[in-house]
This record gives structure tokens, C-alpha cells and sequence, in this order.
């Protein structure tokens, strides 16, 4: 074991993934070290598939190829009674905040450790409230989950999220359709609990300016790999043109605005325009009016 | 041509990949030491969830269907003079047929649609895999208290249909027709034997009851979680769960009474 | 506390379906005593019962006046004797009555018809645990058919 294993939690090895059995591979050679005790970032373009690397993490989804380390456990190796051992010590933050709908606040952050502990009633609601406390919800502790606000939910979800303790809390989009307030107050949290529990962190997002002010280490994921890693002002350094496209949130540049397929003209007049003849271009521009009329119209 | 041969291989493949995923969904489910302690008060919830609530349905169903019963065989048999045995008429049809297949229908109307659309709606908000990444097994969770509590639930429901069917057929065949109530009680009881016909008709309503409880957590399990997925996916427990039934009951029917 | 209402409710749940299974293992497989008030028991003995059947009724002109309870063979030659159970009201049944056994309707189940007897001083009144004497047995269609082919036969 190098020094290096001792500080990274999670190390992620030339790994290849694909859903399914498509040849669409998600990943392709992914190299990732999260260090321990630290907020990592993980950022990309929507769709890059950075749930997915959650998953990987988690052992729900397996990896075609490479390694997926945590704490030295290879988890696409594990059995599975070793990976539920292993789950035990990380925890995720749905986007969805995913509470079970059918139990009240309390119950949703007490299930976990009903489940897999055999405490005493009044030990499971000390734990609770303290960690209900943290994160401000004490008085919802009654109300059922459709009762919450979005932000509120989130907050809850966290709570539940931190009642076993876990080493390590992967946050998929906290961010996500959270008015800048409630933005603010998990912006907070994920940074207090970090600092006061030492929780290591992985925060999936495309919400740049947010993340950049807590995270202590920033992957940017494109084209199925990593394409930059840093800490933010590293990053925010950098001359890459993806990096700056990216932290600067333009419309165009290396990550295309339009996605990969046949070019317009194709599509359209099924062939590709011919620039030979004058007459034909003057003609086809016509055409190429008409039909834009046409695209617009049905985009609309 | 050859692409309608591609589709017919895919559609068979995909069936079979389904009843696999479905086979090590259960077993996976229902293998394993169980914990009574927790899982006891789940099973309750659920009985309550999937027995109880279905009961109104089934008594009422149940009345009419025994009341449909007693009339029509009272005025087919009355013109051979036969009233009396409406009794026999009225329970066999129930016992061995009407109570459990029946039941099983009304219960993958009932039942078995809204655990599909429970379990696909826990996919899609993402319980499922939260509960999994709480290290706490869903198939274990969430599937086996479902499967019990309908294995247990549809044979009560049955024999509950079928006695409030036989009290419906008496309402209408000896309150309101006018059959002699000792016949029509006397000539049911020397026609109903234990083994053949009550007994039988809880194996076939144990059977529909695995049946259409599978099928149903099955679909909701494994289906597309998006509004869509899920709405095909509860319509198709309905489909395939009374089809299903209805294919078993021909079997069943034919090795307990052929 | 919520799940001790699920509980609850299963239980009950539970209760009815094994009510609903005695009601049909009692009610409609097996044989019970139905009729309730005071009765009183007569005997008869027959050739020939058909396809009479405990719990059948006992008619006089068509009025149940009582059910058949028990049907056993008696005697060194095994007649068929049929207990009959008839209600208190109807205790005047002189012993000069007759039995038979009915069919009502072509295919109709069958039953006991009771006629009562002439009453004088010189008869007495049958009482509980009697015999009526004067039977008469069901007809049996091939029974029928032979006795029309046989005096077919004689002319």
C-alpha cells in the first residue's frame, strides 16, 4: 500500500463502463483519486453521466473493466453481503432527496438506524434529533415528506443521510432547482459536516460558482474521462479551453452546443449540399429558407 | 423479412430475460434467514394494505355474483322442476371456480395494479436505491413482506367470496324465489365434500395468489422508471396476471376435476 | 401505534376469513341441526328410499311439517329406516297414517309425503319414537319398466 492509498478513501483505476451491453460506453479509462476527509467536486456537462460514477462508487452499477477502491475494498469484486458491509459506511445524497413517502420525518432518519441497529428507542430519538438539529429541521420532525418544500426535503435527506455516520456522503446535484437560499443553507451544511465530522465529501454538480467555494478538489469530467483535476484556483488558472468554457458557462466551444449526428443539411434535403454548380446553391438556399421556415416550425 | 424474424428473436429473448429477472428477483427475495422480529410488523402493514382494503370489494362482488347465481339457476332449473338444487348449483360454481378465479382477477385489479405502481413509483423517486445504499437489501425490504402478504391475503379473500356468495345465492334463491331452505341447505351439503371442493379450491387460490403476487412485484420492480414505464407497467399486471389466472385455472380445473 | 391498527385490522381480517371457512365447512359441506323448536321423532321404515337424503323434507299436502334426520339400515333384512324429526305443532297424526316418497318435479329432489290417517275412538294418536306402519316406497324407473315389459309379456 502506497502512501498515496492512506489519503484517497475512494481510487477509481482505468475504469470502462458501458450501460447495458451498448457499445455507448459511458467511461473509458477513468482515472479518479477522492481524498480522504475532503470536499471533492465532480462537474461536467448534464448528461456526462456523473450519477453514474455515484453508482460505480456505490456498487449499484458494475464497471466492465478497472477498479473501484474504497478504503481498499474493491468494490466491483466484493460479494454481496461484503458490499452491503461496505455501504454501511457511505451514504447518498439523492437528487430526488428519495425520503421514503410513506414515513414521517422522524421515521425516514430513524429507519436506517432501526435497521441496522438494535438500539433502544430512546437512544434512536437522541440520535435523531441531534442530527435533525444539524440540519435545522428538529421542529418538522412530524411532518410527512410531501409536507416539505424541496429545500426542506433535501435537508431531511441529509439527515438521514449523516445518521449512521458514515466516512463518506456522495451529493448527486444538491443543487439542483434550489432557490439561492436553501442553495445557501446546503452549501453550509455540506461544509460544516465536512469540517465538524470530517465526513469526506463528493459533490456531483453543474452549479460552478456554488461548489467552487467549498470544494477542496475539482474533477471535471468530459468526453468519458477525466479532462481536469485541481483545486479550484488551479482550475480557475488553467488555459484549457473546456476548463474555461465550463467555469465560464459559454454556449459553444469544445463541448458542442449541437448534439453529435448528421449535419442540418443532410437531415434535410437527405444528401449532402452539392457547392459545385452556382445555380443549384442559389436554388438550394431557397430551398434551404423554406425549409429552415419549415425546422423552426416544428421545433416550436 | 428478416428483420420481422430479428423482432420475433428479440421479443423472445427479452421474455425470457424477464422471467429470469423475475425468478432471481423472488428467490433472492424469499431465500434467506428471516427476521421475524422486523419483518413481522411490515407483513402486517402489508396484509393491511393488500387484504384488508381489498375486502369491500370482495364482499360486495362476491354478494352480487352469488345473488347472479341463485337467480339464473333458479329460472333454468325450475322448468325441470330442479329448484332444489340450486344449493349445489350456487356452491360448486363458487367453491370451485367463481371464488378463487374471481378473487385472483379482482385481486390483480385491485391489489396487484397499485403494488406495481407503489414499487415502480419507489424506483422512479429513487427509494429503491437509496434503500440499497443504506446497505439495506430492497428485495428483502420492500418485495417479501409484498409477496407474503399476498400469498396469505388472497386465499382469506377467496373463502370470504365464496361464503358471502353462497349467503347471496340464498338471499335470492330461498328469501326472495321461494326454494325450501332445507333443501336448498340439505342438497348443498351432500353435494360439497371437504377435500374435493373446498379444500381444492384454496390450492387454486394459493396458486393465483403466487401468481398474480409475482407477477405484480415482478412488473413494478423491474419496470421503466419514468410515468410512462409505469403506467405500462401496472397495465401490464393486470393483463398478464388474469391471463395468467385464467390459463392456470384450465390446468388446475383439469387435474383436480378431469 | 399506527402499526398496531394494521395489526388490528388483520386480525380481524383474519377472524372473518376463518369464520367465512367454518360457515362453509358447517353450513355448506357438512350437517348441522337447523331447525330450531320443540320436536318430536317418528320412524318409518321403507323397501326401497331412492334418493331420499337426511335434512329432506316431510310435507303433508305440500306444507314442511319436519325434515328426515337420520336414515339407517335396521333389521336382519336391512330395511332403509328413516327418522323423521316433525315440529311440536303438528302432534295429532293418527297411526293409521301412510308415508311416501315423493319426487317433486320430473328431476326434482325427493321428499316424504305424510297423510294423515282417519281418526275414531278406536285409534291412537302417534307419539314421539313411532313407527308408521303403512310405507310406501319410491319409485324406481327400472323397476317401472320391467313390471310394463313383463305385463307386456303376459298378454
Amino acid at each position: 500500500m502506497t502512501s498515496a492509498d492512506v489519503d484517497d478513501l475512494v481510487v477509481i483505476e482505468n475504469v470502462d463502463f458501458a450501460h447495458g451491453y451498448g457499445a455507448n460506453k459511458v467511461y473509458k479509462g477513468l482515472e479518479m483519486r477522492i481524498p480522504r476527509g475532503k470536499i471533492t467536486a465532480v462537474m461536467g456537462p448534464s448528461g456526462i453521466g456523473k450519477t453514474t460514477l455515484l453508482r460505480l462508487i456505490g456498487g449499484q452499477l458494475k464497471p466492465q473493466h478497472g477498479s473501484i477502491k474504497f478504503a481498499g475494498h474493491d468494490i466491483p469484486q466484493l460479494s454481496r453481503s461484503a458490499l452491503y458491509e461496505q455501504r454501511k459506511r457511505m451514504s447518498m445524497l439523492f437528487q430526488s432527496g428519495a425520503l421514503f413517502t410513506d414515513m414521517s420525518v422522524y421515521e425516514n432518519i430513524a429507519f436506517p438506524i432501526r435497521e441496522h441497529s438494535d438500539l433502544p428507542e430512546e437512544i434512536i430519538e437522541t440520535i435523531v434529533l441531534m442530527k435533525l438539529e444539524a440540519v435545522g429541521l428538529r421542529g418538522a420532525r412530524d411532518l410527512m415528506p410531501a409536507e416539505l418544500s424541496g429545500g426542506m426535503a433535501r435537508r431531511a435527506a441529509l439527515a438521514r443521510a449523516i445518521a449512521l455516520d458514515p466516512e463518506l456522503i456522495m451529493y448527486d446535484e444538491p443543487f439542483a432547482g434550489q432557490d439561492p437560499i436553501s442553495m445557501g443553507v446546503i452549501v453550509k451544511l455540506i461544509k460544516s459536516l465536512n469540517n465538524s465530522l470530517g465526513i469526506t465529501s463528493i459533490v456531483v454538480t453543474h452549479d460552478v460558482a456554488e461548489v467552487l467555494t467549498i470544494a477542496d478538489k475539482v474533477f471535471i469530467i468530459a468526453d468519458k474521462k477525466v479532462v481536469a483535476e485541481g483545486t479550484p484556483d488551479e482550475l480557475k488558472a488553467s488555459d484549457d479551453d473546456l476548463v474555461q468554457q465550463f467555469l465560464s458557462g459559454e454556449p459553444d466551444g469544445p463541448v458542442a452546443f449541437h448534439y453529435d449526428g448528421p449535419s442540418f443539411a443532410k437531415d434535410i434535403f437527405g444528401q449532402e449540399l452539392d457547392s459545385d454548380s452556382e445555380k443549384s446553391r442559389e436554388r438550394e438556399s431557397k430551398q434551404q429558407e423554406s425549409a429552415e421556415q419549415k425546422g423552426n416550425g416544428n421545433a416550436g | 423479412m428478416l428483420d420481422k424474424v430479428a423482432a420475433l428473436g428479440k421479443s423472445v429473448l427479452d421474455t425470457i430475460a424477464g422471467a429470469g429477472q423475475a425468478m432471481v428477483m423472488l428467490l433472492r427475495a424469499l431465500i434467506g434467514k428471516p427476521q421475524l422480529r422486523k419483518s413481522w410488523p411490515l407483513l402486517m402493514q402489508q396484509m393491511y394494505s393488500v387484504g384488508v382494503l381489498s375486502l369491500v370489494i370482495i364482499v360486495v362482488s362476491g354478494l352480487f355474483i352469488g345473488m347472479v347465481l341463485g337467480l339464473q339457476g333458479y329460472t333454468i332449473l325450475v322448468d325441470f322442476g330442479a329448484e332444489q338444487s340450486l344449493g349445489p348449483m350456487v356452491a360448486l360454481s363458487l367453491l370451485r371456480e367463481l371464488g378463487p378465479v374471481v378473487t385472483a382477477l379482482l385481486f390483480a385489479g385491485r391489489a396487484g395494479s397499485s403494488l406495481t405502481a407503489e414499487i415502480g413509483l419507489m424506483k422512479a423517486t429513487e427509494q429503491l436505491s437509496s434503500l440499497e445504499m443504506m446497505a439495506v437489501d430492497p428485495l428483502r425490504r420492500v418485495i417479501s413482506p409484498r409477496f407474503w402478504a399476498g400469498f396469505y391475503s388472497m386465499p382469506i379473500l377467496a373463502i370470504i367470496f365464496s361464503a358471502v356468495g353462497i349467503y347471496g345465492g340464498y338471499l335470492v334463491g330461498v328469501r326472495w324465489l321461494g326454494v325450501d331452505e332445507g333443501a336448498f341447505w340439505s342438497v348443498m351439503q351432500s353435494n360439497v365434500e371437504w377435500g374435493q371442493d373446498i379444500l381444492n379450491g384454496i390450492i387454486k387460490s394459493l396458486v393465483f395468489a403466487f401468481v398474480v403476487t409475482w407477477i405484480a412485484l415482478h412488473k413494478g420492480f423491474h419496470c421503466t422508471p419514468t410515468s410512462v414505464g409505469i403506467s405500462r407497467a401496472t397495465t401490464s399486471t393486470v393483463v398478464t396476471a388474469s391471463l395468467a389466472v385464467l390459463g392456470l385455472d384450465f390446468v388446475l380445473t383439469a387435474l383436480m376435476f378431469g | 401505534m399506527e402499526s398496531r391498527n394494521a395489526q388490528l385490522a388483520v386480525g380481524f381480517f383474519v377472524i372473518i376469513g376463518v369464520l367465512a371457512l367454518l360457515f362453509l365447512g358447517l353450513r355448506a359441506a357438512n350437517t348441522s341441526i337447523g331447525s330450531n323448536g320443540e320436536t318430536y321423532k317418528l320412524y318409518a321404515k321403507f323397501d326401497n328410499i331412492g334418493g331420499l337424503k337426511e335434512r329432506s323434507p316431510v310435507k303433508v299436502g305440500g306444507v314442511v311439517v319436519g325434515r328426515v334426520s337420520r336414515i339407517t339400515l335396521d333389521g336382519d333384512y336391512y330395511e332403509p329406516l328413516v327418522e323423521m324429526t316433525i315440529s311440536a305443532k303438528y302432534d295429532e297424526f293418527s297411526n293409521t297414517s301412510s308415508v311416501s316418497v315423493l319426487t317433486s318435479g320430473l328431476l326434482g329432489e325427493q321428499y316424504l309425503g305424510l297423510s294423515p290417517g282417519f281418526i275414531d275412538d278406536t285409534v291412537e294418536m302417534l307419539d314421539d319414537g313411532d313407527y308408521i306402519q303403512d310405507t310406501k316406497s319410491a319409485l324406481v324407473l327400472e323397476d317401472l319398466i320391467g313390471q310394463f315389459l313383463f305385463s307386456q309379456g303376459n298378454d
